[in-house]
């Protein structure tokens, strides 16, 4: 285990004495302070109304689209139930004096945060590409194998260390956007909990407790594409392939499986489960599926991801 | 050498798709001795090599070292190891101090001081703290010696030391290598494509060509072996004096080149054969001794096809 944390120290080395990491954290602190500046200066909204009124018109919004949809033959419960859960969260917060998260806010502001995961999730990706092929293509691989340390813990190491430069870029936006939001905003409705329809009825939640599920949930679909890009990156030693590819999937992948949505077999790609928002709040992609089907598909890609790089791994000669 | 042998090479094979590059190499290596892998471009050295240190797979033999198995005990093997695998290709973008702390986190129970001493042995105490990429070509060679010395290995792999090297970082390897064998007993492999070079370092010289070791001689043998001529006799009737030399002196090395009966042999013997022509009536018209070269040699063993 010694001989283990010393070879991440060594990946760790290896990924922060270059200055493009860097570039990438500083990058990820300005979108931050830059979305809270758009938000609170361009984005401030006139409100002549009190939140009450407010809530009352988009319930009644709400309500005349619903029974729009329920008249078009065309549209399924699926699109219809968001609409009707969204007008019950709405008759709670009036029944029980509960006003709405505005933006301008704190927890607004950190509402909104998970998103930039999608930003941190292309670094993450750019790291990981390069972690493996890097190696071969500058011909380091040679002298980094012929040490007295198996290949598969040097894989393990080289994993470990991507994992930890993505928690590293969660928590950069985490508490950035925790610093520059109370800098912005102050604290106003900090006792405010999170509205959520589960099971027939509205409930609330610890908001905090809530936005850092928010994280949880997209670094799922970040470590999906991460791991992916780290086996492109061993099987093909080619960091631009596993960079491209892996964007490319993580863009498309979802309209991917929208696309092909009505056919059951769709669920068993892996873009249609790394979405767990969708057990959270609203249906799934497909019917029928549930948070329990998608943990397993996502272990069973998982699994095959680091099986597969490990393998190839191993087993490779080094002729770079 | 009665000594035990640090490196077994046992009939060793590669193979890729159908093509076999590496035909069942045997050699042993022994402690304090400079072994140099000679070959042309594309002989199989470097595969060979790839092997010895484990980045690539064997298809068939085995290499011990100290008595382990490459392939089967990879971690013991190779900790008697240290190598320049062709460029000794370091982190760029990491100072050459740093470049060293990353490989001696990879050997178990090495103490910080070993750096400073192996930093001051190649001479590069002044640099040390300055990225890898703001090095010199030699400066680089030092820094991959460093790395290759840095868990005080048994045995010493260069693969193609001194390519890209001037005169001056050539002798300067070539006496640190013979250094290290002399002073430390370390068994140094190092391959080259050049003959001259090698003989220089080498105690004993193995040639591989088209993934065969064709031979393996002691330098001091080639050298002697130099000593011998190849002497020209413009001599008539040919075939029949061939075959007359062939008759009389059985172990004598003979054949005929360009009309002209060539002679291996010493100086001292060119008068025996002169005088067997003349007594035996054959007409004699000329006799011109040449000095064979050690490359010649070599491009005589190699078929030619040595790029120099």
């Amino acid at each position: 285990m010694f001989n283990m944390f010393r070879l991440v120290q060594n990946e760790n080395m290896k990924i922060y004495k270059r200055l493009g990491t860097w570039i990438m954290i500083g990058l990820i602190l300005m979108i931050v302070i830059f979305a809270g500046g758009i938000t609170k200066y361009l984005l401030a909204e006139n409100v002549n109304l009190n939140w009450e009124e407010q809530v009352q018109i988009e319930n009644a919004q709400l309500l005349e689209q619903i029974e729009e949809y329920e008249n078009m033959p065309m549209v399924g419960s699926s699109a219809i139930q968001p609409l009707k859960e969204d007008v019950m969260i709405n008759n709670y917060r009036l029944e029980n004096d509960i006003p709405p998260v505005e933006n301008e806010t704190l927890w607004g502001f950190m509402l909104s945060s998970p998103d930039f995961t999608a930003l941190a999730s292309v670094f993450v990706i750019v790291i990981s590409a390069g972690i493996v092929a890097t190696e071969f293509s500058t011909g380091t691989i040679k002298l980094l194998l012929i040490r007295p340390v198996k290949r598969s813990k040097i894989l393990i190491s080289k994993y470990i260390a991507t994992l930890i430069f993505a928690i590293i870029m969660l928590l950069t936006i985490f508490v950035s956007s925790l610093i520059v939001g109370s800098m912005l905003f102050g604290f106003d409705g900090i006792n405010l909990p999170y509205l959520v329809y589960s099971g027939g009825e509205v409930i609330e939640r610890n908001m905090l407790v809530q936005i850092i599920t928010f994280y949880g949930l997209n670094s799922i679909d970040m470590i999906m594409m991460v791991t992916f890009a780290f086996m492109i990156s061993s099987v093909f030693r080619s960091s631009s392939l596993a960079i491209g590819l892996s964007l490319f999937l993580m863009f498309t992948g979802q309209q991917l499986v929208m696309v092909l949505s009505d056919y059951n077999w769709a669920k068993y790609i892996l873009f249609a489960n790394t979405n767990l928002y969708q057990y959270v709040a609203g249906t799934p992609i497909i019917e029928g599926m549930t948070l329990a089907f998608s943990i397993i598909i996502l272990s069973v890609y998982f699994f095959l991801f680091i099986l597969i790089s490990w393998f190839t791994f191993n087993k490779r000669d080094v002729a770079a | 050498m009665q000594k035990q042998p640090i490196i077994q090479i046992k009939n060793l094979k590669k193979q890729i798709g159908k093509t076999t590059i590496i035909h069942g190499i045997s050699l042993d290596l022994y402690p304090g001795e400079v072994f140099g892998f000679l070959g042309p471009n594309g002989a199989g050295k470097t595969t060979t090599i790839r092997m010895m240190v484990g980045l690539m797979n064997i298809t068939e033999g085995e290499v011990l070292i100290n008595g382990y198995s490459v392939e089967k005990n990879f971690e013991k093997a190779i900790a008697y190891v240290g190598g320049i695998i062709e460029n000794p290709e370091m982190y760029k973008y990491l100072t050459g101090y740093d470049n060293l702390i990353h490989y001696s986190r990879m050997i178990p129970k090495i103490k910080i001081e070993r750096i400073e001493e192996i930093v001051k042995l190649v001479g590069l105490e002044k640099r040390i703290h300055e990225k890898v990429k703001t090095y010199s070509l030699g400066m680089r060679q030092r820094l991959g010696l460093a790395q290759a010395l840095l868990h005080s290995p048994s045995v010493l792999i260069l693969d193609e030391p001194t390519n890209g090297l001037d005169p001056a970082g050539i002798r300067e390897i070539r006496t640190y290598i013979r250094k290290l064998a002399v002073e430390e007993n370390i068994t140094v492999f190092v391959s080259s494509h050049l003959l001259s070079e090698m003989q220089l370092m080498c105690d004993r010289i193995g040639i591989i060509h088209h993934g065969k070791l064709i031979s393996v001689e002691t330098v001091k043998n080639m050298l002697e072996d130099n000593q011998h001529l190849s002497v020209n006799f413009t001599v008539s009737p040919l075939k029949e004096a061939l075959s007359y030399v062939k008759k009389t002196n059985p172990k004598i090395k003979a054949e005929i080149i360009d009309h002209r009966l060539i002679i291996y042999t010493s100086e001292d013997q060119i008068t025996t054969f002169a005088k067997l022509f003349v007594n035996n009536g054959f007409s004699l018209t000329g006799i011109h001794g040449e000095q064979k070269s050690l490359e010649e040699k070599f491009i005589q063993i190699t078929g030619g096809d040595l790029h120099v």
